[in-house]
């Protein structure tokens, strides 16, 4: 029975990735034995002799005498098949000797399984029991070689197999697991909790510690968002970044007041909305100058102007209110004196003036007070604007306002007159450089006209950042937004 | 019980080890009629003779590779390499010999060999005299390396060192050798802290401190002043720095949400930083703030004039903690 | 002191076993390479008929294990090998001055020692194949596993010793240590420091030099500028020079060095003068820095051909000795070659044990992940 074994050109471990056939010393028909030298190669080094791994008869020379090879081309075959020939102890013979049987699974495959199919065609690494590297290698100056890298994943099992994040690193999870306890253990080992990562719930409920990544704790920080009071919908219990921020819009539960009967005190934790309130309206005030001027206003005409928008089918679904036309001519004493929308950069020494206006609405929720705002107010026409103001109250209206709502506002309007009174000294939204109040809209003695009437008043209080704002400017603004409530058509002139 | 400083309770921990097992050796420079430049050694070799205390050649690599010789023949043998800084001609035969010749031989031969090391600043002293190399130690796959911080300490793990089948890196806080404290010279060994355990110095519910060596009693001084604070420092000496107690770390980190890891070793590859990506991944989502580490510059050790800058103190470890807090 | 390029001194200097000047060249000879037999009054040596055709079935045994090694490596199943070819004497002769209850500490070519203590050959493979850093137990016959590290060992065997002494095994019953180097490595400072160590305590250790000219590509001159064996005296113990191809002499000179070791005499430097004939490993290349005609004077002194020159010579054994000694060789070299293809791959989580005495709990959990993460393939990944 013939049995072909290829011999591939080995790294003879002298930095060596291809070689020159220098001289065969065998030819197809020659019997060899094993160690027998049958080629001489030249390395860029030195000429090295190659000994037959196999004994047997040559059935080719698989390289010609100058060829340059590759390490691990077949460059001799050898049929080293036969019954009852003389041990060789070459690798894979067909030959059996006792204590050979064990390791040669080439050999069970010759005579049990796959007739040993002859020639190169043939050759597959695993049966061919070549005594080159089964892995190609690129050959180094010492040692079996650099193995070459895989170029493509290996096939992993379903998901569940990779439930260990951190698998196969020796960064693995921190440490000992506790259970395994030996000798070395520690006496405190088996009451701790696992510290692989696939254990964090154990915080939660273990040590009465939030769970909550970094970047979460952060954003419920800077949200007022106390992790104590969320409910954890991420893995094991970990609170995620959409449970801190349905807790903001109001999913969480209301701050818990601690009540006693009969007691002389209460104590409301500070948390929440009001903990973030508290926070922006002291960095607010403690931080920008303020200074508030007063202005008062005959908006009978505005009043009318309202009653007739509401005929217009254009605003037919919305309802226009005075807050539409004081946002209006806001916008537009803005569109004349752009400083009065801007923002104190402290780091850079820099005031940004902003060409875009995000018009924030100060409201009243259960929660507490939040300043949502319309982004790109300026923008708008007066039914849209109209649209805006309806969707921003009656999103925070039911506490659904969100984070994104919240932010980038520059410049605030905040309706007082709604809770009855005239006027105030408001507190700016951090980051913006004005803030203005209207109070509520009553019938008023006033001068109309050389005569004494009763006309429909309203005070108009801004307070501005006098860091960016003189009371020039402030002034002027105030003078504009007055001018065109007491006489809308301005609007027209300026808009 | 009885008070003794770190010293004598070496002293006192040999003595015992060198009577328990006839194999015991203590080899070194100056460790026989000297006693040692720190008299750990102090008369043990005229009670237990020359043959097993033994004043060696000035040569560090030898005295390691014989004591490797020694344990192959049966004994274990007890090095001392008198400074920190000294220990580098003995790193060959720690690392590429103590540390491997058990899996070498495939678990056939063990090497049970100690190598007491003092280490550590603030004493004062010149150039190669105050060094912390524990980190290079504990990062050689083989080698246990532990460090005590005080008497009581001191006594059990010298003994269980000795004890220990594997090879023992044993760091000694000299500016600690002359601290003193009650320690139980008559309690048996069996019912001592495991070598490879933590212990919680001072509990707390505010930050982690972790330390070990020298700095142990600076964290708890440090822990005491912070009440001032209120803030309430658990401090953990560590004892153990490879294998490291990372159940006992992890624990606390968990409760507090905030560790400092205080070392003299420099800050930069130093023990720190493996705790602290221990600690982060095995923590993260209780982590209020990074693990911050304090410790050396990124220098060599500076003329003793300096060191009082360059070696950590109450108050920087203090001012960790308040960065902690910061986040 | 002059040395001829035969490696005989033509001026004397000191350095015979009793520390007297010897005016006789210090070259220990006991066998020419012509075959013919030589006395040294310090050395006498009978040996029988049988003893000399033991040590030459030695002397072809190991070279055969050698040849096969180096072939395996040419066929790339093991990656590297150090050859032992023409120091075969050298280990051979020593190796068998040695009693069972000596201990030898080699470096990583002691293969012919090895074989005189009765490690399997095949045991050494492992190494060589990456399947272990060592196969064997060094208790199983007193040899201790090789050490690469050069010189590291003879602090080893230096501290061994010391324990000899603890064990009050000097003088009567006594036992004593004996460990290899090559020339390259009198210059490591361990090895030095072994020399101090060795001499101030008076260790029975017997230090064994195979002088083999090279250590790579660096000639002898480059490691001493006098001959290896005064290097003793300067230690302050007796040092002396053997012809590391003469089988005969290398016996001789060992078993009075290490008689003397077990007797409390301390010491003895063996400088065993001999040649490396092949490469310093499979991955060196001696062409690059020795002449050919090096080599041919050295063929002319070949350990194991001087042997048999021997036995011709006095008629002491026939044609069908010899080719028995070759067939036995040869099988030998089968066995050998079987063993080292047969040889399994260890285990990938063996990589975890024997790590410690016993395993840490890091070292336990990072098992168990690695494990879970091979598992988490499809496929077995193909080996090697």
């Amino acid at each position: 029975m013939s049995e072909v074994k290829q011999f591939k050109l080995p790294d003879v471990g002298e930095g060596l990735t291809e070689a020159d056939i220098v001289a065969w010393h065998v030819k197809p028909g020659d019997s060899v034995s094993v160690n027998q030298v049958i080629v001489e190669i030249e390395t860029a080094k030195a000429v090295v002799e190659l000994p037959s791994p196999y004994e047997g008869v040559v059935t080719g020379l698989l390289a010609e005498v100058g060829q340059t090879v590759d390490v691990g081309t077949p460059i001799i075959s050898v049929d080293v098949g036969g019954e009852g020939e003389e041990d060789s102890g070459g690798a894979g013979t067909a030959t059996t000797e006792t204590d050979a049987d064990e390791g040669l699974r080439d050999e069970a495959l010759a005579d049990d399984l796959v007739p040993a199919p002859p020639g190169e065609g043939a050759v597959e690494p695993g049966i061919e029991g070549s005594p080159a590297p089964k892995v190609e290698r690129q050959a180094v100056l010492v040692g079996y070689g650099v193995k070459l890298g895989a170029t493509k994943r290996r096939q992993r099992k379903g998901a569940g197999a990779r439930a260990r994040p951190d698998a196969g690193g020796a960064a693995g999870a921190a440490a000992p697991g506790a259970a395994a306890g030996q000798a070395s253990a520690t006496p405190e080992a088996a009451s701790q909790p696992s510290v692989a990562p696939g254990h964090r719930a154990a915080g939660a409920s273990g040590d009465g510690r939030p769970v909550a990544k970094p970047p979460v704790r952060k954003l419920a920080k800077d949200l007022g968002v106390d992790l104590a009071g969320v409910a954890g919908s991420g893995p094991d219990g970990t609170i995620t970044r959409e449970d801190v921020q349905a807790a903001v819009a109001g999913g969480a539960a209301p701050e818990p007041v601690v009540q006693i009967a009969g007691a002389r005190e209460e104590r409301i934790a500070v948390r929440g909305v009001r903990k973030h309130t508290a926070a922006a309206v002291t960095g607010s005030a403690f931080t920008a100058p303020h200074v508030t001027e007063f202005l008062q206003v005959d908006v009978t005409e505005t009043m009318e102007t309202v009653r007739r928008l509401r005929d217009l089918p254009e605003f037919a679904e919305l309802r226009p209110s005075p807050l539409l036309l004081v946002a209006k001519a806001l916008l537009l004493a803005v569109a004349r004196h752009p400083m009065i929308n801007s923002s104190w950069d402290e780091a850079a020494n820099e005031i940004v003036v902003k060409h875009y206006v995000n018009l924030g609405i100060a409201a009243a929720t259960d929660r507490g007070l939040i300043v949502p705002n319309v982004k790109d107010a300026h923008t708008l026409s007066l039914a849209g604007l109209a649209q805006a103001l309806a969707e921003l109250t009656a999103t925070a209206r039911e506490g659904k306002s969100q984070p994104a709502d919240l932010a980038g506002g520059t410049i605030t309007i905040t309706n007082v007159g709604v809770f009855g009174v005239d006027a105030g000294t408001p507190i700016l939204t951090p980051g913006e450089a004005a803030i203005l109040a209207f109070g509520q809209v009553r019938d008023m003695p006033w001068v109309y006209e050389g005569e004494l009437a009763v006309r429909r008043v309203t005070t108009l209080s801004l307070s501005f950042d006098h860091r960016i704002v003189d009371g020039d400017l402030g002034s002027a603004v105030l003078r504009d937004v007055g001018e065109m409530l007491t006489d809308p058509v301005r609007m027209l002139a300026w808009c | 019980m009885t008070t003794l400083t770190l010293s004598k309770a070496l002293n006192a921990g040999l003595r015992k080890a060198l009577e328990d097992d006839p194999k015991v050796l203590v080899m070194g420079e100056d460790v026989g009629k000297l006693g040692g430049v720190f008299r750990v050694t102090d008369g043990l070799q005229k009670d237990f003779g020359e043959s097993r205390v033994v004043d060696t050649p000035l040569a560090e690599s030898g005295i390691v590779g014989t004591a490797i010789g020694l344990a192959l023949r049966g004994y274990r043998p007890v090095c001392e390499i008198q400074f920190d800084g000294f220990v580098f001609p003995a790193f060959d035969q720690i690392v590429n010999q103590l540390a491997k010749m058990r899996l070498r031989s495939q678990g056939r031969v063990a090497v049970p060999v100690v190598v007491r090391i003092p280490f550590g600043g603030g004493i004062g002293a010149v150039e190669h005299h105050s060094e912390s190399p524990e980190a290079l130690f504990a990062h050689i796959a083989g080698l246990r390396v532990v460090a005590c911080s005080g008497p009581a300490d001191a006594y059990t793990m010298i003994q269980q060192s000795i004890r220990c089948d594997d090879p023992v890196i044993f760091f000694e806080p000299k500016r600690r050798y002359w601290d003193k404290a009650e320690v139980d010279t008559a309690g048996a060994l069996a019912g001592a802290l495991p070598l490879e355990a933590a212990s919680t110095v001072a509990e707390g519910a505010d930050v982690t401190v972790l330390t070990y060596g020298p700095l142990v009693r600076t964290c708890v001084e440090a822990a005491v002043a912070a009440r001032d604070d209120g803030r309430a420092l658990e401090v953990i000496d560590l004892r153990s720095l490879s294998p490291l107690d990372l159940p006992t770390i992890v624990a606390s980190v968990r409760r507090t949400g905030r560790c400092v890891v205080v070392h003299e070793a420099p800050v930069t590859g130093g023990l720190g930083a493996e705790i602290a990506a221990r600690i982060t991944e095995a923590c993260f989502y209780q982590l209020e703030a990074p693990v911050l580490r304090v410790g050396g510059f990124s220098v060599p050790y500076p003329p003793s004039r300096l060191e009082e800058h360059y070696l950590p103190d109450l108050d920087r470890v203090l001012d960790a903690v308040d960065r902690t807090f910061a986040y | 002191m002059a040395v001829d390029a035969d490696g005989a001194v033509t001026a004397p200097g000191p350095g015979s076993l009793d520390g007297q000047p010897d005016p006789r060249a210090e070259l220990i000879q006991l066998l020419t390479p012509e075959g013919e037999r030589a006395d040294h009054p310090d050395y006498p040596l009978e040996l029988t008929t049988d003893e000399v055709k033991a040590l030459y079935r030695d002397l072809v045994i190991v070279r055969r294990i050698d040849t096969e090694a180096i072939a395996l490596q040419r066929q790339g199943e093991l990656g590297i090998w150090a050859s032992l070819l023409g120091q075969e004497a050298a280990q051979v002769g020593s190796g068998r001055a040695l009693t069972e209850r000596d201990m030898a500490f080699p470096t990583y070519r002691e293969h012919g020692v090895a074989w005189c203590r009765g490690v399997d050959p095949t045991k050494l493979l492992e190494l060589y194949r990456g399947v272990s850093h060592g196969g064997w137990d060094p208790a199983d016959h007193n040899f201790h596993l090789y050490t690469i590290v050069i010189g590291a060992q003879t602090l080893h065997a230096t501290g061994y010793a010391m324990g000899i002494q603890r064990d009050g095994l000097v003088g009567e019953n006594g036992e004593a240590a004996i460990v290899y180097f090559g020339d390259g490595a009198t210059s490591q400072g361990d090895v030095n420091e072994a020399f101090i160590w060795a001499s101030v305590f008076n260790a029975p250790v017997v230090f064994f030099c195979q002088n083999n000219q090279w250590a790579i590509s660096e000639p002898l001159e480059r490691q001493s500028r006098i001959p290896l064996y005064q290097r003793a005296s300067g230690f302050g113990f007796p040092g002396l020079r053997v012809d590391g191809n003469d089988v005969f002499a290398c016996l001789a000179v060992t078993r009075k060095a290490m008689q003397a070791a077990r007797d409390g005499q301390g010491p003895t430097l063996i400088e065993a003068y001999t040649y490396r004939m092949g490469a310093h490993t499979t991955t060196d290349d001696p062409t690059r820095y020795r002449l050919a005609t090096e080599l041919e004077a050295w063929k002319l002194k070949d350990p194991v051909q001087r042997v048999k020159a021997y036995l011709v010579r006095t008629g002491s054994a026939d044609a069908a000795f010899f080719e028995g000694i070759d067939e036995e060789a040869a099988q030998v070299g089968k066995r050998v070659r079987r063993a080292c293809l047969e040889m399994p791959d260890p285990a990938p989580l063996a990589m975890f044990e024997n790590v410690y005495g016993e395993p840490t709990a890091l070292l336990r959990e990072e098992r168990e992940q690695y494990a879970a993460y091979l598992d988490s393939f499809v496929d077995e990944e193909a080996t090697r």
